[in-house]
């Protein structure tokens, strides 16, 4: 694998939390990367370290020990403010809940990582995205004028607004209906396959995971296992054996 | 989650001590002061079993002014049977003249005395070193003024008093009681003959001490003294516990006026953190909307939820205003030590420290905690269980139709008291008008505080982009918490407004009154605060200079007057037409006689004294006579004029408030000056101005009672801006979910700032802009309501206006900076963590 096709990686990361009796290896030395132009999915039951994989390779966290890269960037290099702009830029994210400011329209939460960039983007780019998640009647709304699949799909607009290297996304439709959780999954699978993007997503559910090219399995902070070309069922066989 | 319940428990007392602590502050300040002049003059009257006065004399409502009495009485006194000692006492205007040519004392610090020293047990100075004064050459000084001018016996000492300025040779140096000087005053003492023709008139004293031979009562030996005068002599007998009483009272009167403007003052503070507290309450509670929720999901009924948060708010107003005593201690030592500063010194020693004081503080304290908490806890009360799902506490303002209804209704009803006050209704008419009409503006603060910040936030967002958005926007979303925030902002500035535009008006009236009254060069003039002035031979030696062509002098001197007890413009006919114009409506300024009065227009109709007509006028002194209307006219301060020729022969000592000057022709600014400085400025009186300077100073006068309410204000000022910071603080609590996504996406530590920053500016400029209208029409309302009391036109204080903006602008700044750094500590992890 060609290093120029990764997206981000993290190199022997380890997150603790407390000292002494009380330390929790949130993450155990992991070492994982993304590949670019793909759909990954780290997956793993409660507790196993996928979300601070997620928040540490985003640069939402610090490693206790270990290195991670946002392209060829060493995120333990920078200041906390070359860590935002990277956020802004090379960034998107999704997240479970509270996604968009209540206080903006739907456009303007859209655009909102290049307004605090004081860029304007590329505008072919930002309708494509808008056409693609089909909400140009509704972008004049406030957040609370939305339904939640619709609140989703402006904040996975949001993430592609930039065209960034990566976007993350934190179980998208954890508080979705399965109609609208499939709509959201559907279309960052056409972000990925039709607009070349690049994402990875925390998810528990196995109908969710297999909408991506790749899986990595954590437990225990551990990673336990891959899986390329997952479907379902693949998924759920996997995760009974990860139990036993 | 309990830190965040611990930071909004300590924001709400900080409101509550704020609140309590001003009010506690200034009537521990008050009550202090009273009692540090109790103990003072029971301590000073200690040795005074009797105290002998004139029953002559005059109060005016600013302080009473006495006859002196004749010496001779002091021989009956002596006589008495109970009597062991008997001594004259005088407290007349002296001034020392320092051995650098420089007065100790000027005329707007504390008083320079001049007073009656002798052997006798009845006196009240104790001689520390040297001796006793004797005749017409010797004196003796306090030991503090002894010490501030580096005096030493046997030094030549030169002193300035009612007849002029003489040396004497110092003699000895003494204490009153057992302090060295009371309250910072300087005095000059004398042997009896000598401080009588010297200070007042000879064979006169102000009043006499008797000291009892401790075989009869104090009672009994007033009785007895009082038998003793003849009754032609208007003499009148006060036992020692009389006087000490009388003076005292009469002290606390003086200092009722300063107290009361205090108490004013700290119940504004006290009504701004009122605004403060209910604002953190109704804040606190939306945010516990979940918490109340689930405890009424429980199965908690409305009542114990309401219950529980009002039992919560009584707990913390009590420990709140029982802090906010603690702290108003501290607050009451700074006044002193502020009051010292600024040249007011008021002796105070030891703290005083009432136990009602303690219950007050405590009872309006957590009063208003409770009361503030009551809204909030009934709606509470009401929220649905279901509301334990809601994300954020976003207010809406649901019955604004209603809120408009009210808000108008109060400004209808406030504007018809005002208007009736207008039409001859009472003062207090006004005072409810004016509060009914901030009433108003308060209750329509929720509806107006929306558009209002979104327009005052376009520059903003121009300024700021998609930052500046963000802040307009919250300064927009929470209409009924933006409005609470700012009334703290919108009443002080509405109050500075509508002083500042009062003051300019009185500004622009002195100006008129002044210029169209003097005509001279110069203007010599004291500020006596009602004790001394420019002695009248000191205006007749600036008259006879050859460089003076006339100096015509202005005093007032209180007198009754029909059924007034009013200060009376004394002038001098002789000289002052064409430098001094009454601007005579009827009869003539430069022919008034000694036996008649020139009465003000307007008053002379009101009381029917046409010209012509006659009225009885009693002096200080006790003499009465008919005095007989010769002229009205419009232009001066004070309703009735009369020549100083009237005070002929009188005991009451005669001073000038004002001089003025024209200087001959060919005498040069610099001479003219100079020459006049020699008379007057060197024994430091009064102070020499052009005639534009000393109409800009008169003007300016206004200014120093502008800065006092100022300083008073500033309190309010320091409340409203904890205000600002203590919602901005909850704001940040609130929307740490928005502020951690936002951070994610890419917002510097320093947009966040910059967030924070602009919507704290924001609604400080929504209160300082509806603060300024209201200000200015309070303004208008009020100069047109006092336009009979002699002011006419409204002065619009625009540069005031403008400094008020700057100002709130920077407040919105200043209060921002510590809940901006706490909203950059927002951590972005546990805050978009969805649970």
């Amino acid at each position: 694998m060609n290093s120029t096709n990764i997206a981000a990686r993290a190199e022997s990361a380890s997150k603790i939390y407390g000292v002494g009796e009380n330390e929790v290896r949130a993450l155990d030395n992991v070492s994982v990367s993304f590949e670019r132009g793909k759909f990954s999915a780290i997956m793993g039951p409660s507790g196993s370290g996928k979300s601070t994989l997620m928040h540490c390779v985003a640069g939402l966290d610090t490693l206790s020990t270990g290195k991670v890269f946002i392209g060829e960037t060493d995120l333990s290099e920078l200041s906390d403010k070359e860590i935002t702009k990277l956020r802004r830029e090379k960034v998107g994210f999704v997240f479970q809940s509270f996604n968009l400011i209540p206080t903006l329209n739907a456009y303007e939460n859209i655009t909102l990582p290049l307004s605090l960039g004081k860029k304007l983007g590329d505008e072919a780019w930002i309708k494509q995205v808008i056409d693609t998640i089909s909400l140009n009647d509704r972008l004049n709304h406030r957040p609370s004028e939305l339904s939640g699949g619709q609140q989703q799909r402006v904040a996975v607009a949001r993430a592609l607004a930039t065209r960034p290297e990566i976007i993350f996304a934190d179980e998208p439709t954890g508080n979705l209906d399965s109609k609208s959780g499939s709509d959201i999954l559907k279309f960052m699978r056409r972000a990925v396959t039709d607009l070349q993007q690049t994402i990875v997503m925390v998810t528990h559910d196995a109908v969710s995971a297999s909408y991506a090219d790749h899986i990595v399995f954590l437990a225990d902070g551990k990673i336990a296992g891959e899986m390329t070309q997952p479907t379902p069922d693949k998924v759920l066989d996997y995760l009974k054996h990860l139990g036993e | 989650m309990t830190l965040a319940r611990k930071s909004r428990l300590l924001l709400t007392s900080l409101a509550i001590i704020l609140g309590t602590s001003f009010l506690s502050g200034t009537s521990i300040f008050s009550a202090t002061i009273n009692s540090t002049f109790d103990r003072l003059f029971t301590d000073i009257f200690s040795e005074v079993n009797a105290y002998v006065r004139s029953t002559n004399s005059v109060d005016t409502g600013f302080g009473e002014q006495r006859a002196p009495s004749p010496v001779s009485a002091l021989e009956i006194i002596l006589k008495v049977d109970g009597v062991s000692a008997a001594v004259g006492d005088m407290q007349s205007y002296a001034r020392v003249i320092g051995k650098d040519g420089e007065p100790l004392g000027k005329d707007q610090g504390p008083p320079t005395f001049g007073g009656i020293v002798s052997s006798s047990q009845a006196g009240l100075w104790i001689v520390e070193s040297g001796r006793l004064p004797v005749g017409a050459k010797e004196m003796m000084l306090d030991r503090e003024t002894a010490q501030t001018g580096k005096f030493v016996i046997g030094d030549t000492v030169r002193v300035n008093a009612l007849s002029g300025t003489r040396e004497f040779l110092l003699v000895g140096i003494a204490n009153y009681g057992d302090i060295s000087s009371p309250g910072g005053a300087t005095f000059a003492l004398f042997d009896q003959p000598t401080a009588s023709e010297f200070l007042l008139k000879p064979g006169f004293v102000d009043a006499f001490l008797v000291k009892g031979d401790g075989s009869i009562s104090d009672e009994q030996l007033a009785d007895a003294i009082s038998s003793a005068l003849p009754v032609e002599a208007n003499l009148e007998t006060l036992t020692g516990a009389e006087i000490t009483a009388e003076t005292t009272s009469q002290i606390k009167k003086v200092l009722g006026f300063f107290t009361t403007f205090l108490s004013v003052f700290s119940f504004i503070a006290l009504g701004i953190g009122c605004f403060v507290i209910y604002n953190v309450f109704s804040i606190t509670a939306a945010q516990r909307q979940r918490e109340s929720a689930l405890l009424r999901a429980i199965g908690a009924s409305r009542r114990q939820v309401t219950t529980s948060l009002l039992v919560e708010a009584v707990i913390v107003g009590l420990v709140g205003s029982i802090l906010g005593f603690v702290v108003g201690i501290g607050l009451s030592q700074a006044l002193s030590a502020l009051l010292n500063a600024i040249g007011l010194e008021i002796p105070t020693s030891g703290l005083t420290i009432n136990t009602s004081a303690i219950f007050y503080t405590v009872l309006i304290g957590t009063g208003i905690t409770t009361l503030s908490a009551i809204l909030p806890a009934l709606r509470s009360g009401r929220v649905p269980p279901l509301a334990a799902m809601r994300a954020t506490a976003l207010d809406t303002v649901a019955s604004l139709s209603r809120r408009v209804l009210i808000g108008v209704l109060l400004l209808v009803l406030g504007s018809v008291g005002v208007f009736a006050t207008l039409n001859g209704a009472k003062i207090i008419v006004l005072g409810l008008g004016l509060v009914a009409v901030f009433a108003g503006v308060l209750v329509l603060g929720p509806a107006i505080s929306k558009p209002v910040a979104m327009l005052l936030g376009k520059p903003v967002v121009k300024l700021r982009g998609i930052t500046g958005t963000m802040s307009q926007q919250n300064a927009a979303r929470n209409p009924k918490r933006t409005a609470r925030t700012a009334a703290p902002v919108l009443i002080g500035v509405a109050l500075v407004t509508s002083f500042t535009a009062l003051a300019a008006s009185i500004k622009g009236e002195i100006r008129e009154t002044i210029g169209s009254s003097f005509h001279g060069d110069y203007a010599l003039s004291v500020d006596s605060r009602g004790f001394g002035g420019i002695p009248i031979s000191i205006t007749d030696n600036i008259d006879q200079l050859p460089e003076v062509t006339t100096a015509t002098g202005v005093g007032f001197i209180p007198a009754k007057i029909g059924d007034e007890s009013p200060f009376v413009l004394v002038f001098n006919p002789k000289n002052s037409q064409g430098l001094y114009d009454l601007e005579m409506i009827e009869g003539s300024q430069s022919s008034l006689g000694k036996n008649e009065i020139l009465v003000e227009q307007d008053k002379s109709i009101k009381k029917n004294l046409l010209v012509g007509s006659s009225v009885q006028v009693t002096l200080v002194d006790g003499r009465s006579m008919q005095l007989k209307v010769a002229g009205t006219y419009k232009n001066a301060f004070g309703n009735y004029a009369v020549s100083r020729e009237l005070f002929e022969g009188s005991t009451t000592p005669l001073f000038d408030s004002f001089v003025y000057i024209n200087t001959a022709d060919g005498v040069s600014d610099q001479s003219g000056r100079k020459a006049i400085a020699a008379i007057s400025a060197d024994l430091g009186i009064g102070t020499l101005e052009s005639r534009n300077e000393y109409i800009d100073s008169q003007a300016a006068q206004v200014n120093q009672l502008l800065a006092l309410i100022y300083g008073m204000l500033f309190l309010s000022v320091i409340i409203a801006i904890v205000g600002i910071i203590i919602t901005l603080l909850l704001s940040v609590f609130e929307r740490k979910h928005e502020i951690g996504l936002l951070r994610a996406v890419g917002m510097t530590r320093s947009q966040v700032r910059t967030m924070v920053r602009w919507e704290s500016v924001i609604t400080s400029l929504f209160g300082a802009v509806t603060g300024v209208v209201l200000g200015i029409v309070t303004g208008v309302v009020i100069v047109v309501s006092l336009n009979e009391s002699g002011i006419s036109g409204f002065t619009l204080p625009i540069t005031s206006t403008v400094f008020i903006l700057i100002g709130s602008f920077i407040i919105g700044v200043l209060a921002a900076v510590f809940p901006a750094w706490r909203a950059t500590r927002t951590n972005i992890i546990s805050s978009i963590a969805s649970n």
